[in-house]
């Protein structure tokens, strides 16, 4: 009993002591509020989920909107890539950035985004591919990485802005289809008319679910 | 509105079309459409084409990676012929090893009229190259008999292995060789890398050679890699190593074996 009542006024005086603090905040305090907004900012702000487009069959992502009107994104993603005729699976890895230059709202429930662009580059994960040439080889012998290869895109996006009374878990939902071509397409394709754009281009989809 | 419906439409169409051939997973992703085990196919036509004859004329090219209009101008040029048996394709179907490389070079060889094979070269290693290379054309080391000639086709590019995987192979050598004795009296190796040239294993250069210095009724043997023509006797014996040139130069070898000996010519096209 006689302990109770110690924690019971230690608690009193521990919750007058932190409302005297709150009342006038200290340099600790604006510095710690500074910190964490700082860490914050990288929360990711959405998820996505996209299908083909050379970097695995179904690649899962996270990412971070930025900019004026958010016309910039900065997304990672992993990548599945199935076995089909080769040993095994592999996974493979994305970093992404993207730019849209313009958002047309149709209504106060779905808005365009007539046009995306962007970079990306995809790694991928397993002893017969490497980002440098191993020592084997003289120099410079094949002038190129197995392991990394690099695309660039041009697509389109539809974003529904959902009911803040039926929201679940996002705010939006975007969908969107690429068009993008990959640099040992695009240096088979240079020089020869055999190869048309069906065959060194690549079309993928996906959806993004803007959570805050 | 009504226009905008038509249009929205017509594209979404056209989209879908074209979309399934526009579906990529990635350029290493070894997803195989069309034919595969070529090869073996192909060597079985040779076989029986060639069956009972003392002379025979065949092509060696190799070296079309990249240059799908000259492979294609080839392909249109040989065809014009009639007195071609078969053709040797020496290597380096790829230059990066994706998938796609593969399956665009075998759509262009499949329009020659006279039956190919594909041995296999350095770039077609690279990535998961050789598993396409594999599943597509076949084994690396392959044998056939042509008429009265064996023709032992080999992985020489040693530069893309370690120990783990012999290359060249002389048991696959001694056991194509030994096997159906009877039916052949004169041999030819055809390979991507010759000896001598530093992709090959030249630790063992002097033995390769030796195991092709004994084979039966030795012809000579074709390599490409070199992206130009070469005729050498390389260990100065009389056994000759021919290269072919790189499509881009656009030329190929015509070897005829016949009774008296064997002839070849270099055409340009």
């Amino acid at each position: 009993m006689k302990w109770f009542i110690f924690n019971l006024l230690l608690l009193s005086g521990l919750t007058v002591a932190t409302s005297n603090l709150q009342a006038q905040e200290t340099k600790y305090d604006k510095r710690i509020h500074r910190y964490r907004k700082h860490w914050e900012n990288l929360i990711p702000t959405h998820l996505k989920l996209q299908y083909a487009g050379n970097m695995g069959a179904v690649s899962v992502g996270t990412g971070w909107d930025y900019g004026k009107r958010n016309q910039w994104e900065t997304d990672v993603y992993l990548g599945f890539l199935p076995k089909n005729s080769s040993k095994r699976a592999k996974m493979t890895m994305t970093l992404k950035q993207n730019y849209m230059p313009w958002s047309w709202s149709v209504n106060d429930k779905l808005s365009i985004e007539p046009l995306a662009c962007g970079l990306y580059m995809n790694t991928i994960f397993g002893d017969e591919f490497w980002a440098e040439e191993p020592e084997r080889y003289p120099n410079g012998y094949y002038g190129f990485s197995t392991k990394v290869r690099f695309h660039a895109y041009l697509g389109q996006r539809f974003t529904i802005n959902i009911n803040p009374q039926q929201r679940h878990s996002a705010k939006e939902v975007t969908f969107f289809y690429e068009l993008s071509a990959s640099d040992l397409y695009i240096a088979s394709a240079v020089g020869n008319s055999y190869l048309k754009p069906r065959d060194y281009l690549s079309l993928s989809f996906g959806v993004k679910l803007q959570l805050f | 509105m009504k226009k905008n419906k038509t249009f929205l439409l017509s594209l979404f169409s056209l989209l879908f079309m074209y979309g399934c051939d526009l579906i990529d997973y990635h350029p290493y992703d070894v997803d195989i459409s069309g034919e595969t085990g070529i090869n073996a196919k192909n060597m079985a036509k040779i076989e029986s084409n060639c069956k009972g004859k003392t002379t025979i004329k065949f092509a060696v090219m190799g070296d079309s990676q990249r240059w799908y209009d000259e492979t294609e101008q080839f392909v249109k040029h040989i065809n014009r012929r009639n007195d071609i048996d078969f053709v040797i394709h020496g290597g380096d179907v790829s230059d990066f090893g994706i998938t796609k490389e593969f399956l665009w070079q075998r759509d262009i060889l499949n329009g020659l009229k006279f039956p190919y094979v594909v041995i296999i070269g350095n770039h077609d290693v690279l990535g998961t190259g050789e598993e396409v290379y594999t599943k597509v054309f076949g084994e690396d080391n392959f044998s056939f008999i042509a008429g009265n000639v064996k023709f032992v086709c080999l992985n020489t590019n040693a530069i893309e292995y370690d120990y783990s995987h012999p290359v060249p192979d002389f048991d696959f050598i001694e056991n194509a060789l030994a096997d159906r004795k009877d039916e052949y009296s004169k041999t030819v190796f055809s390979m991507h890398v010759r000896p001598l040239i530093h992709e090959f294993n030249n630790n063992v250069a002097k033995v390769f050679h030796r195991y092709v210095k004994e084979a039966p009724g030795i012809q000579f043997c074709t390599a490409a890699h070199e992206h130009h023509l070469t005729a050498e006797a390389i260990f100065e014996d009389g056994i000759m190593y021919y290269g072919s040139d790189s499509m881009n130069h656009r030329s190929y070898l015509v070897f005829t074996i016949n009774p008296e000996g064997y002839e070849y010519e270099v055409v340009y096209f």
